[in-house]
């Protein structure tokens, strides 16, 4: 979906062919290094787009090399791409590895949680840094879409060191709760759904 | 050589059933160029380190020694002078004077240390530049927004060309823009300007510019971490960052 719409939006901005829209993404994208787009890809959608009539062929480039389609959007596809930057995304809170090792930890006491806890914000703090210096050898006229996805990513490892900071100053207390165990599940076949 | 060294430094206040040992036995080096951020509950000895370092005030045992000088060896008045001329400070709260233009403020150490005025005035200048503000020499502390008024405390620590810079919370009364720009110009002391910077902060954002990163808690050094390693010192490619994600 994702794709789709911001192609979509590539050529509200104006008509383009497939190879301009494969280096605008990459601009808008924060680089290929982030979003490593296949042209396939993008003829793909660029059809369905076409198919959807949200997109028309609007003529033929032929300046010496082969062929090249340029495709302007239609009303309907202004229509949609309008909707889709006017609808929220909800946040994405994935599974994490690490909140394993610490409630394993807490679990376990084999390994006290506070080295886990030091072990991971060194790790975080380390990644800050090499996220900061970036930054700040970026060029914000050139890499602007690079520097932001930078600071969200420094902002996200910014968060978990505040959650770590919370989690062990509360460490002792923590420790003296009972450890999680599993809430017993009922055996044999869910009863039926009317 | 060390610039900046302690030793055994231990700091506890009051005695017999009511002594409170603030510090014990806290081991620091820093090299010339060298930025560290310290970090940790209040509560944790930040500020009494900074006291000792800057030599504000005298440790129970142990020592702090500055360019080889061991600061519990000085009598108060070779202290003040030491203090001055090779130590600069940074607060979180600027401790400007307000009666004073931005140039005069930043001269203000070189006029107690008995500097002619017109070359105080001159070097003061030039600092402000550095930092910044060439175009705010005469503007009172009042007429000048919180990030600009850090600067010119920059430029005040910077002045008598010291050997250390203690920052103690420099970015803490300041947005984030500011802030950014205040941590930024801490580093360039230490990169371009070869001072060593110690920063107390709260802000992991404000400790990542660091190459260092000292945590304190209950008066010791619970854990050193080392930011910039001779490994991470190259600036990485994007890619790389993100398959360290």
């Amino acid at each position: 979906m994702s794709v789709r719409n911001a192609l979509l939006g590539l050529l509200a901005q104006r008509a383009r062919h497939g190879y301009e829209l494969h280096s605008a993404f990459e601009a808008v994208a924060g680089g290929h290094e982030l979003w490593d787009l296949k042209p396939a890809q993008i003829y793909s959608t660029l059809g369905r787009l076409e198919d959807g009539g949200l997109i028309i062929p609007e003529r033929i480039a032929q300046d010496g090399g082969p062929e090249k389609r340029i495709y302007a959007i239609t009303p309907a596809g202004q229509h949609e791409f309008v909707q889709w930057l006017q609808t929220p995304m909800e946040s994405q809170h994935q599974r994490d590895e690490f909140f394993l090792k610490l409630m394993l930890s807490i679990a376990t006491s084999i390994v006290d949680p506070a080295n886990v806890i030091a072990i991971q914000r060194a790790s975080l703090y380390r990644e800050l840094h090499l996220l900061t210096r970036r930054r700040s050898a970026a060029d914000p006229a050139s890499a602007l879409a690079a520097i932001l996805w930078i600071e969200r990513s420094a902002m996200h490892i910014e968060a978990d060191l505040r959650w770590l900071a919370m989690i062990e100053a509360r460490l002792d207390e923590i420790q003296r709760q009972p450890l999680p165990t599993a809430a017993p599940r009922p055996r044999g076949r869910p009863p039926q759904r009317s | 050589m060390a610039m900046i060294e302690t030793q055994n430094l231990s700091k506890t206040y009051g005695s017999g059933s009511t002594a409170v040992t603030a510090l014990r036995a806290v081991n620091l080096r820093l090299e010339p160029g060298a930025f560290v951020a310290v970090m940790g509950p209040s509560g944790c000895g930040k500020s009494t380190l900074l006291q000792l370092l800057g030599g504000l005030d005298r440790p129970t045992t142990g020592d702090v020694r500055i360019e080889g000088q061991a600061l519990t060896t000085l009598n108060d008045d070779d202290l003040t002078t030491l203090r001055r001329r090779r130590i600069g400070f940074i607060f979180q709260t600027y401790n400007l004077i307000p009666v004073l233009s931005a140039l005069e403020n930043a001269a203000l150490p070189l006029a107690l240390d008995g500097v002619r005025p017109s070359e105080a005035q001159s070097r003061a200048a030039s600092w402000l530049e550095r930092v910044g503000l060439g175009d705010r020499q005469q503007h009172r502390p009042s007429q000048l927004s919180g990030g600009q008024q850090q600067r010119v405390a920059v430029a005040r620590a910077l002045v008598t060309n010291p050997a250390l810079v203690l920052a103690d919370e420099p970015t803490g009364n300041l947005d984030s823009r500011a802030a950014d720009a205040i941590v930024q110009l801490l580093r360039q002391v230490a990169d371009t300007w070869g001072r060593s910077v110690l920063m107390v902060t709260h802000d992991p954002r404000m400790a990542a510019y660091a190459d260092r990163i000292i945590f304190l808690k209950d008066g010791t050094i619970v854990e050193e971490t080392h930011l910039a390693s001779p490994l991470t010192a190259a600036v990485p490619e994007i890619s790389d960052l993100m398959e360290a994600r």
